[in-house]
């Protein structure tokens, strides 16, 4: 019984592939930015760069807003990444970053398998693979630590839909890996469930949001589920995102297990992500 | 001698039959697929400088090296190897059409032509096209020397100045080298006007062909076929409106508006295009187009239509301007017209 229902699966996901791959190669026009850049708030959005293109993006999470006055609001402190990305091909691109947070390199590798079109298949997919490595010197008085306990993995499929001109809506089914956890009562492996959203107010301006379900017993109390909205302004070439999270971290591997601000203390991170495109190989369009 | 007789006269016969039969094309042979060129030349016109030595110029491998660089940038080269773009930033085909695009060669009517781009599903370009182009005899004419200055004057009346000066400063790019500058003049030859192309009357044609042994006639002839199209390709500037709210005073019509933002604006301001303003049918782009309107920057339709924007130090794509015989007065007010009512 078992195994019949496991070959009826098996067929039914065949078929669904069949069907989308050919709704996705039919010459249909493809639906450009679902979303304007390459991240929602922190986590990464559908959108990949073009082949030849290189882009840089600096990005800062300030301290909490309930730091008050005497910490200006968090100005006072400042988490910094910063990455470069690059399309090898329009569906494959790769991008590596340091971030100042727990003196951590990351690199990633984004392929995108889908695209939303017109009349056509309903939605993008993009597949994102990360990995970091924490260079942060540390011990632990308990157990010898190797740079294999440095290691992170992630692996996200994003599902995109853009629903007229004005509105995106994003699904993320996401496993981060961890070689090495602080505690022995968290898993190894954190599944989680991200939604996001894009809403544009006029041809400049849009509002973003995003929100990671952690599903339960995965993780010691102290932390929260990751969410972050914000605004992103287009200018030509450059897109500026402003935003507010309670996350300090800028990769999946910090925002998607330890993020520890709650919102409704007011655990809230002012932050920005800016992203200046070069096209380095090819014609510029 | 038998020998002689049995095979050398025959082969000598069969020989000269076939001269007698396969007599030598002569004046006024000519049908619809016979180029302008060919008859000009027979009717004494001076063979002009762009032309190319008869196996340059056709060549179906040379024709195909210079139709990837107009219409791809570049080209496998003469080395086998694939050539780095003339411009990375431009392709000719984002300013020019490679097909007729005026109903009547004699006029420039841009009128005449939008509704002709739309029938044909071809783009309206602030370039002329390359149909014929090498049937001209003047480029860059009237008001470009405004714009480029001395630069204009070797290209003028040369068409390969002409084509350097497009490459390096219209597209940005760099000078054609000796094999590219061939390939494409021989795929423009390729695009040359036939005597189909200028629409003679069955008269014309019947004249045509019966006076031209007479080289008494053949000044008039000449004047005949130089009659059905332009020679030059006129191009005069114009200025935005002083007031743009107001804008030139003429009525528009928005369903002619809509014609050129979708020929025109859209081929290069699409999600793909050149340009990193993109616009599309979305009620926000026309709410942006419409509230800029008034504005005196080069995000007010009026501003960019008639002066374009110009390559900068670390930014050289630009937008080229509309001369008034690429797109008139009233077709911007028709543009207006149509982001106004787009805008709701």
């Amino acid at each position: 019984m078992l195994k019949t229902r496991k070959i009826l699966i098996y067929s039914f996901a065949l078929w669904l592939f069949s069907i989308l791959s050919l709704a996705a190669f039919a010459q249909k026009e493809i639906v450009y930015h679902t979303f304007k850049g390459t991240r929602v708030v922190n986590g990464h959005s559908v959108e990949a760069q073009r082949e030849g293109e290189l882009e840089m993006i600096i990005a800062h999470r300030f301290g909490r807003l309930n730091g008050g006055p005497y910490e200006l609001f968090g100005l006072d402190q400042a988490n910094m990444r910063i990455g470069l990305e690059y399309g090898l091909k329009d569906w494959l691109s790769v991008g590596a970053g340091r971030n100042s947070y727990e003196k951590t390199y990351d690199g990633f590798v984004k392929v995108r398998l889908l695209r939303q079109r017109v009349g056509g298949l309903p939605f993008s997919a993009t597949y994102v693979g990360g990995m970091a490595y924490r260079t942060m010197h540390e011990t632990d008085s308990v157990r010898a630590l190797f740079a294999t306990n440095r290691m992170f993995y992630s692996h996200q499929l994003l599902l995109a839909s853009k629903i007229g001109d004005r509105f995106s809506f994003q699904l993320m089914p996401t496993v981060v890996h961890r070689n090495f956890t602080e505690s022995l009562v968290e898993k190894n492996d954190v599944k989680a469930m991200g939604v996001a959203a894009r809403v544009r107010l006029n041809k400049n301006f849009a509002l973003t949001g995003e929100y990671y379900y952690i599903l339960p017993n995965q993780l010691a109390d102290i932390y929260f589920n990751p969410a972050g909205i914000g605004i992103d302004i287009e200018t030509g070439g450059h897109v500026f995102q402003l935003h507010f999270t309670n996350s300090r971290g800028m990769t999946e591997r910090f925002f998607i297990p330890e993020t520890t601000g709650n919102w409704l203390k007011g655990d809230i991170h002012f932050g920005f992500n800016m992203g200046r495109i070069f096209k380095v190989k090819g014609r510029w369009y | 001698m038998v020998l002689i007789f049995k095979y050398f006269f025959p082969v000598i016969f069969l020989l000269s039959a076939g001269n007698w039969l396969v007599a030598p094309e002569k004046s006024g042979d000519w049908d619809e697929e016979t180029p302008v060129q060919e008859v000009l030349k027979e009717l004494g016109e001076a063979t002009p400088a762009h032309l190319l030595p008869g196996e340059s110029a056709t060549s179906l491998m040379i024709i195909k090296q210079g139709e990837d660089i107009v219409k791809r940038g570049r080209t496998i080269g003469p080395n086998g190897k694939l050539s780095s773009y003339v411009s990375k930033y431009f392709i000719c085909t984002n300013c020019h059409n490679i097909e007729q695009e005026d109903p009547d060669l004699t006029s420039r009517d841009p009128e005449l032509r939008l509704e002709y781009a739309r029938e044909k599903g071809i783009p309206f370009l602030q370039g002329t096209t390359f149909d014929g182009i090498v049937n001209r005899e003047t480029w860059y004419n009237d008001d470009y020397v405004k714009k480029y200055g001395d630069l204009v004057k070797p290209a003028h009346d040369d068409l390969r100045e002409a084509i350097q000066l497009c490459a390096i400063q219209c597209s940005q790019g760099r000078p054609l080298e000796g094999w590219e500058m061939r390939a494409v003049l021989a795929y423009f030859w390729s695009l040359q006007f036939t005597l189909e192309d200028l629409q003679l009357t069955p008269g014309e044609m019947a004249q045509l062909q019966a006076e031209s042994a007479n080289p008494a006639k053949w000044e008039s002839l000449r004047k005949l076929v130089k009659g059905k199209y332009l020679q030059t390709s006129p191009a005069h500037f114009s200025d935005a409106p002083p007031d743009k709210t107001k804008g030139y005073g003429l009525t528009g019509d928005p369903e002619k508006g809509k014609v050129l933002y979708e020929l025109s604006c859209l081929h290069c301001h699409n999600a793909n295009g050149v340009s990193e303003y993109v616009l599309d049918q979305s009620q926000m782009s026309f709410r942006d187009l419409e509230k800029k309107i008034p504005k005196d920057t080069h995000y007010s339709i009026y501003q960019i239509i008639r002066y374009g924007t110009w390559a900068q130090p670390g930014h050289r794509p630009y937008m080229p301007h509309y001369p008034l015989e690429r797109m008139s007065n009233q077709q911007v007010e028709d543009l207006r017209a149509y982001v106004d009512r787009m805008s709701g």
